[in-house]
């Protein structure tokens, strides 16, 4: 709001001086930034920091000092790791070879990666749901082909969020790695086999690792996707695949325990921005020790 | 002369000269004409919402001239609404299927009705003694089962437990209210009950290896796909999986069936609370509580509604509903609900 308020008394003074121009490009990104988030935000720590008017901890007490809620921390990062390892290694394969695709149909099966974008997530949940149920496709299938021998039910497990979120975040990982393959020059591998390396190792020890930054950005971005969906867990997962999505709703919406869900959402943000740093932070780590090396 | 100038009187005797709405002429002469007014109130999504439009809602625009529209939400959800909205309501009326009225009437987020004629004929249990909410329509629970798969129609809660559907059992979570009132079904049935809930949980514990679903739209694909052949819910909604062409039946326990209150409120401040009032009369005479017995099967709340033969024999009669103690469930609802999600949904 302040910002405003200089930038047109700035104006009242004959123009802005260059020097405000980066300010002025930067003013409205900034004010959307604070006030739909970083004030949010703060409210929700304070709601999760006070018990009946009064500054206390009790709320993360309750947090930390039960097994329940740890349980539902670990099961929430579990499926985000899953969801991110089952996106990468399909991912990496397609974004490849869509990236060195020399047809003219490579644009239009970029653009096929993306349908499940299309859909919404409940339409997308119910259509697993027909696939997932005890009598459904896949447990018919899987009988039919002999691989279990009891009906298989993949609806109300964890399993199943899994894979259901995992079909909806492949695409995201898919584009971010295509533009960064797209970005490394072919020749590269090519110099690399001229020295002696085999294709596979070429791309190993040059494609891959120069494409280092798009995995990481590709995997953070599925990672905080998927521990944050909220349809897909509580339409596939329900109520035994509790995460922390459908907690924070539970204590918001069923119990009205705002304080409580506030606590539950706040967890959830450092920690995810404590893996993320971690993850972002090794990766460089590794591209830098190697570059010294 | 434009349509502005001419007033409420003259378009109403021009439209009843014409013939065009004799209902109005005759039942509406006292009530408001609410022409160019309008009402939003909470509902309750999907298939539910649309009967109830076309059942209460239309007749009622037509009748007064309002314009109507429900704004889906689920009750704990529009309860959070209210709360979060108090004192600028931008809904006017909430219906609510949990017994969240009893908390927002606590909370000062409602006020008494006025002026809604209707309200004497309703039994007094069915509404607050202050005037703050009444029941419009009771949905009665019981078990649904599929009749292919289940000859001898279930009896009683105890009946989940046998051996011969071990399976094919599905049941609500604890924060779906059926579940809730499953859990209390079982403690009455095994000895216990709101008081003593621990046979509920005992009961419920030999359940834990049993499909748990969350929400009323799974049901189709629950009987359809997922191979589940009993469950406690309701008979709107054993209807609905009915006409969707399933073999599936509602069947009494005889532990009673426990009655869910659909209640409307005003919201305190509500802009148009004086249409909300007119609207919740019209919702309660016998001619809408028919319509609504007849689309949804739910149990008229006003004793002067007479339903038809054909109807009578499939809603049950509001006096033969099993009464949960709500204000016990609710007060003890944060604390099963912990244990719930701990013992049984773990």
């Amino acid at each position: 709001m302040t910002a405003t308020g200089d930038l047109a008394r700035q104006k009242g003074r004959g123009g802005p001086s260059p020097a405000v121009i980066p300010v002025l490009i930067f003013a409205p990104c900034l004010i959307v930034y604070l006030v739909l988030f970083v004030w949010p935000q703060l409210s929700l720590l304070t709601t999760s920091a006070f018990d009946k008017g009064q500054l206390s901890g009790v709320h993360y007490v309750r947090f930390l000092g039960d097994e329940y809620y740890w349980e539902l921390l670990g099961r929430t990062l579990l499926l985000g790791v899953c969801v991110t390892l089952i996106t990468l290694v399909l991912g990496v394969p397609v974004a490849y070879v869509l990236a060195r695709m020399q047809s003219r149909m490579a644009a239009l099966l970029l653009i096929l990666t993306t349908f499940p974008l299309l859909v919404s997530a409940v339409v997308r949940s119910f259509g697993w749901m027909v696939l997932f149920f005890r009598d459904g496709i896949v447990s018919n299938t899987l009988q039919a082909l002999g691989l279990v021998d009891h009906p298989l039910q993949l609806m109300y497990t964890l399993t199943g969020v899994i894979i259901a979120l995992a079909q909806v975040l492949l695409p995201l990982m898919v584009l971010t790695l295509h533009g960064v393959f797209k970005s490394i020059d072919p020749d590269l591998e090519f110099a690399a086999m001229s020295l002696g390396a085999s294709p596979p190792l070429a791309l190993c020890l040059v494609t891959l690792r120069l494409a280092r930054s798009g995995i990481v950005a590709g995997s953070l971005l599925v990672f905080s996707l998927a521990i944050s969906a909220f349809a897909t867990p509580g339409l596939v997962g329900g109520a035994r695949a509790n995460v922390m999505a459908t907690a924070i709703y539970e204590q918001t919406i069923e119990m009205l325990d705002w304080p409580f869900a506030s606590t539950l959402a706040t967890v959830l943000l450092v920690f995810v921005l404590a893996l993320s740093l971690l993850y972002g932070a090794a990766l460089d780590r590794r591209a830098k020790s190697e570059s010294v090396a | 002369m434009t349509f502005d100038h001419i007033s409420r009187r003259q378009v109403l005797t021009g439209l009843a000269a014409l013939g065009t709405l004799p209902v109005l002429s005759s039942r509406l002469s006292a009530a408001e004409s609410f022409s160019g007014r309008s009402l939003v109130s909470s509902g309750f999504g999907g298939s539910t919402m649309d009967i109830i439009h076309k059942a209460v809602f239309d007749p009622f625009d037509k009748a007064t001239g309002a314009k109507s529209t429900q704004v889906p939400m689920q009750s704990a959800a529009a309860l959070a609404r209210l709360k979060s909205e108090a004192g600028n309501p931008q809904i006017d009326m909430f219906q609510f299927s949990g017994g969240q009225e009893d908390a927002a009437k606590k909370e000062g987020l409602t006020q008494p009705l006025t002026s809604v004629a209707q309200l004497n004929a309703i039994p007094a249990e069915m509404k607050d003694p202050d005037g703050h909410w009444v029941t419009w329509a009771v949905i009665g629970e019981g078990i649904v089962y599929r009749k292919d798969k289940i000859k001898e129609p279930p009896r009683s809660y105890k009946d989940f437990l046998k051996p011969e559907y071990k399976g094919h059992v599905a049941f609500p979570a604890i924060t779906n209210g059926y579940g809730m009132d499953f859990l209390v079904m079982l403690a009455r049935a095994f000895g216990g009950g709101e008081v003593n809930i621990e046979p509920g949980f005992e009961a419920m514990r030999k359940l834990k290896g049993e499909t748990i679903f969350k929400a009323a739209s799974d049901l189709p694909s629950l009987f359809g796909q997922g191979d589940i052949w009993i469950m406690p819910y309701d008979t709107g909604n054993a209807f609905k999986v009915q006409s969707s062409g399933l073999p599936v039946a509602f069947a009494t326990p005889e532990e009673g069936s426990p009655a869910v209150n659909i209640t409307a409120v005003v919201a305190k401040g509500a802009k148009n609370a004086d249409v909300a009032n007119a609207a919740i009369d019209y919702m309660l005479r016998p001619e809408a509580q028919i319509e609504i017995a007849r689309h949804m099967r739910w149990t008229a709340s006003n004793p002067n509604t007479k339903l038809p033969d054909d109807l009578a024999s499939e809603v049950p009669n509001v006096a033969q509903l099993a009464k949960l103690d709500r204000s016990i469930i609710n007060e003890k609802r944060p604390e099963w609900t912990e244990r719930w999600n701990r013992e049984i949904a773990r």
